[in-house]
């Protein structure tokens, strides 16, 4: 027979022993499923979470900077405090200086606040951002119903909002009765000119991009008496060149103020923070999940044991045929590696089906680079955890093997 | 022979009788592990590492907590914070961040400092600024305060001294490093007191050096990182005198509410309501030690699910030790054995793997513990001792309840005939 | 075709020597039918298992074809067991789980070798001579004695072996069996002058073989 075929005899061979031993082989199975099905379920809720904020950073366009108070992302955690503490210094004047930028589209303020918004029926919390007309092209957001507020609004201080689809739908029933109504923040009145389209996203613990609500700046003095911002954002007109555009910020805003005032930063930045942030997360939970594989991989260990213990004699009828000592050491790791890949792959399809009934609360997101990893671990674990018991079956001699009882 | 007295000897047989059945159940189960050692020992592995890292996990929970607490209690007892925006939502859940843009007063200083049982006052302008020594430039954060912030603080000068209210009313310009920040600029530090540094072109000379604090993240300010100045020194950096927060301290535990009602009050008539909380300094470290809490108990609730893992091994193990075994046990109901007896025996073996791999891995755990605990935050209580072992001499008898019923309803007729 | 020379086996029990095989000098022609004698514990089987490649001697030569198998390894010796010997125990030491046709086909899994014929044919047709086709997808534990020893027998032809080795194979059968059983092997000698080995603690069956040799206490007497 060649390699091939008597490999394949093996594999029915031990296939056909694990049915035998039914009980036995579920059990062992047992621990290499839970194992690998909470590594992937982990995984993927990690992997799930990561995409999604990506998704909300990716729809705001890869030529985004954003322009904020105080060094956050240099000088440790003190800065960070300092930021927040040091209040809010942009004004409508930088907007108009980094406007004349030819490296820039679109220059929006920004001011944002968690309020109480009341209809006359309910009332909820929600953000309210504070900003010009741009803001919605900034943000990527386009009308359903209604229309945004414009350039001309903002110069006439109206006092109208645009509610996003989960505001207009909480409070008003369903969006388009929402429209020409009149809400309350904070204890003005605001009328209702537009709804935005319902993005999706989030839900559950998760916020989403539809549940926001926009006012013009000039309309909200009362929430914002200083009338100052907490950031800029700019659109770069050329993608290529953000650098660049990052130094032109960086001249306008040091004729203003000094150096550690501010910090400029671009998406690729703020997605890649955030990308090592998910990943050390993932790596840690995934790691401890990874602790029940180890057990699980000992108990096929201890199984395999057992399993070259009784077919001693089996073991030696085979050398006297011919067997060599590495046919056995196959034979025996087939049956740890069989059980381990089995194992592995019924994990897989658990998690894949709990990811499906997840996927409605939570983002979770199963990828290629999950299974093959999932397959890949429980065959390693299947061959490391073989390897012992396969070797100590074939060490033993022709005659040892057949004498034993 | 009274009636009772009967009873009595009868119950001390039947004490005796349970002995020695408790006896050989144990001898029988020291043999057959001594039988077959290696199995033995990798059956109790797998609730070795279970439990160990559990423990672990437990353990760096612990450890954290005491050392979130021994932080923020290093930052001064019964302190308040008046600061603006809304950290806490209305029924004390963060909102994470709700920013206003209001800056606390002169005035508002001077105002709290009046009020009935407070201690020390020590309000803050905190801003980041380049600072610039011999030609080397970092970025710090200034704070500019008063005197009462250090004894507020806990916070003692290293080298050189700290300023005192007199300094402040003086306007000298004269400042005190913080460690962290001092290091970077400085490199050794002890020579530096008297030296000049240069704040946004403005001269402040050292006038001491703090002794680190170390902590600092964790939601509580970085103490070894500011820059202290007295507050009137400075007018170029701080023209109109606002302060971004405002630290304050009770007299006591007890006063602390009634001082919190009464600076709220006080604030309440100069801004609106939203615009500023005043918080205890308690209410942050609960916060914070209710997230790392809860972090830490999904870790110790994915490391549990190695258990479960460890207690099936057991299960599969007894199993088959209990398939090798069918004639002896054929024999031990021969003669006279009930099924209770068999029962026990073999529940008594799953039990005893699992508490022998839950006391190793408790004993690895207290070692890990105690060589770690230089490096990291890591403490041990009695608590965990006690649940590791309940813990593992529970998942004992749930996963061998099964093997050793199948072994105790075996007909022993045909357990005798098995080949 | 095989020489043994001053083939020692020494046991070490019990920190004493205990010598199995003392000084054996054979040669096996091609063709022969030899039977090895002796009471038990006369060190016939490990003498078996020596030519038949289990076991190795402590000391000596064994030389199979004037090739110095000593000097053989692991791996070299499993090729020899596969094609050149063909082993038949007395436990018949059949794998319990395989059915008949599974465990006859069992050295093929292990051969390297360049075969002139389909072996599943072969092992079709072995079946068919030892009157045991019918039986070839049962398990053996359903078969009888003398039905498992001819799958065994079938089982040791497959790989078409040049030697035989049958160690007391009709010791657990019954007389009129363990006739039919010899009586088979004899047939597999003369008619194609198979090379047979034989180990029996039973006299008349020695002497009914063309060469017979009688052991005691590890020497040829």
């Amino acid at each position: 027979m060649n390699k091939y075929q008597s490999l394949i005899t093996i594999i029915k061979n031990s296939v056909a022993d694990l049915i035998r031993n039914k009980l036995r082989s579920f059990l062992t199975m047992l621990g290499i499923i839970i194992g690998i099905s909470s590594v992937i379920l982990l995984i993927s809720l990690g992997l799930g979470l990561k995409m999604y904020i990506q998704e909300q950073f990716k729809a705001l366009g890869s030529n985004l900077i954003i322009v904020m108070p105080g060094k956050m992302m240099s000088g440790g955690g003190a800065s960070y405090q300092t930021a927040m503490m040091s209040g809010f210094k942009f004004e409508e004047k930088d907007v108009q200086a980094l406007k004349k930028l030819d490296s820039l589209n679109t220059v929006v303020p920004l001011f944002s606040r968690v309020l109480d918004i009341a209809s006359d029926k309910e009332n909820k919390v929600y953000e309210t951002i504070v900003s010009n007309e741009e803001i919605f092209d900034i943000m990527n957001m386009e009308i359903e119903f209604g229309r945004l507020y414009n350039k001309g609004d903002v110069s006439k201080r109206k006092k109208i909002a645009v509610l996003g689809f989960g505001p207009a739908e909480k409070l008003f029933g369903s969006a388009e009765t929402a429209l020409e109504k009149n809400v309350k923040i904070g204890n003005q009145t605001y009328k209702v000119v537009g709804v935005l389209e319902k993005k999706g996203g989030g839900g559950g613990v998760v916020p989403s991009i539809d549940d926001h609500v926009f006012i013009p700046h000039t309309a909200a003095i009362s929430f914002n008496p200083g009338r100052k911002f907490m950031a800029l954002y700019a659109r770069a007109a050329d993608e290529q060149n953000i650098e660049q555009t990052k130094n032109d910020i960086k001249e306008v805003m040091l004729k203003k103020y000094s150096d550690d005032d501010f910090s400029i930063s671009d998406q690729k930045e703020l997605l890649s923070s955030i990308n090592s942030i998910f990943d050390i997360i993932s790596l840690v939970l995934t790691g401890i999940a990874a602790i029940s594989l180890i057990v699980g991989g000992v108990g096929i260990l201890n199984i395999m044991y057992v399993s070259v213990a009784e077919r001693t004699k089996e073991i030696g009828i085979r050398r006297a045929y011919g067997a060599t000592r590495n046919d056995i050491l196959v034979l025996f790791l087939t049956e740890s590696a069989l059980l381990s890949v089995l194992g592995g792959f019924i994990g897989l399809i658990i998690a894949q089906t709990a990811v499906l009934g997840i996927k409605q609360f939570f983002p979770a997101y199963i990828d290629l680079t999950s299974i093959i990893l999932a397959l890949a671990v429980s065959w390693s674990i299947g061959l490391i955890f073989g390897v012992l018991p396969a070797v100590q079956a074939s060490k033993l001699t022709p005659i040892e093997a057949i004498r034993r009882d | 022979m009274s009636a009772s007295y009967q009873h009595a000897g009868r119950q001390n047989r039947l004490k005796q009788h349970h002995m020695g059945i408790l006896l050989s159940i144990i001898k029988t189960s020291l043999s057959d592990f001594d039988r077959n050692k290696l199995r033995t020992f990798l059956t109790s592995l797998g609730i070795l590492i279970g439990v160990s890292s559990v423990i672990l996990l437990v353990s760096l929970g612990v450890g954290l907590k005491n050392y979130i607490t021994e932080q923020f209690e290093n930052l001064g007892s019964n302190i308040l914070i008046a600061m603006p925006g809304q950290i806490f939502g209305g029924d004390r859940q963060m909102t994470g961040g709700n920013f206003s843009g209001i800056t606390f007063t002169e005035k508002d200083y001077l105002a709290i400092a009046k009020v009935s049982g407070i201690k020390a006052v020590a309000p803050a302008y905190v801003k980041t600024v380049s600072v610039s020594f011999e030609g080397k430039t970092e970025i710090g954060s200034y704070y500019g305060t008063t005197a009462e912030i250090f004894p507020m603080r806990n916070l003692e000068a290293g080298y050189g001294q700290i300023f005192s209210a007199g300094d402040v009313e003086k306007r000298k310009k004269i400042i005190v490093v913080g460690p962290k920040i001092a290091e970077k600029l400085f490199g050794n530090m002890g020579s530096f007191v008297g030296k000049t540094v240069k704040i946004e072109d403005q001269g402040f000379k050292v006038s001491g050096i703090l002794k680190s604090k170390g902590g600092g993240g964790f939601g509580g300010p970085d103490f070894d990182s500011f820059l202290y100045v007295p507050y009137k020194s400075s007018p170029k950096i701080n023209q109109e005198k606002k302060f971004s927060v405002i630290n304050f301290q009770a007299d006591s535990e007890t006063v602390i509410d009634t001082v919190k009602e009464s600076v709220t009050a006080l604030l309440e008539r100069s801004y609106d309501e939203e615009d500023f909380s005043v918080i205890e300094q308690t209410q942050i470290q609960e916060t914070v030690t209710s997230i790392f809490a809860i972090l830490n108990g999904v870790l110790v609730a994915i490391a549990a699910i190695s258990l479960i893992v460890g207690g099936i091994g057991i299960m599969n193990i007894m199993y088959i030790t209990v398939t090798e075994r069918i004639r002896e046990i054929g024999i031990r109901r021969a003669m006279g054995a009930t099924r209770r007896n068999i029962l026990s025996q073999f529940l008594f073996e799953a039990v005893f793997l699992s508490f022998i791999g839950g006391s190793f891995g408790l004993i690895v755990s207290l070692v890990i513990v105690f060589i770690g605990s230089r490096y990291f935050p890591l403490a041990i209580d009695l608590m965990s001792v006690v649940v590791a072992l309940t813990v593992s001499t529970t998942i004992g008898v749930v996963f061998g309840v099964l093997p050793a019923r199948k072994a105790a309803l075996l007909s022993p007729v045909e357990a005798i005939r098995y080949e | 075709m095989i020489t043994l020379a001053h083939v020692n086996k020494i046991y070490q029990i019990d920190g004493e020597e205990f010598y199995a095989l003392r000084d054996i000098n054979l040669e096996i022609k091609q063709g022969e039918f030899t039977a090895i004698l002796g009471p038990s514990g006369c060190g016939k089987s490990t003498l078996m298992h020596i030519i038949g490649l289990l076991d190795t001697p402590t000391s000596g030569t064994l030389l199979i074809n004037n090739k110095d198998i000593t000097k053989l390894d692991d791996n070299e010796l499993s090729r020899l067991r596969n094609e050149f010997a063909g082993f038949i125990f007395q436990q018949f030491n059949l794998i319990n789980k395989l059915t008949v046709l599974e465990n006859i086909m069992l050295p093929t899994i292990y051969s390297a070798k360049k075969y002139s014929y389909e072996p599943k044919t072969r092992a079709l047709e072995l079946m068919d001579r030892f009157g045991i086709l019918i039986k070839q997808k049962s398990y053996p534990n359903k078969l009888s004695g003398g039905q498992q020893q001819r799958v065994a027998i079938a089982r040791a032809l497959l790989n078409e072996p040049k030697i035989i080795l049958a160690d007391e194979p009709t010791g657990n059968l019954d007389s009129k069996t363990g006739k039919n059983i010899l009586d088979l092997i004899r047939e597999l000698n003369q008619k194609e002058g198979m090379t047979v080995v034989l180990v029996t603690h039973d006299r008349e069956i020695a002497e009914s073989c063309q060469r017979h040799i009688s052991m005691l206490d590890g020497k040829i007497v």
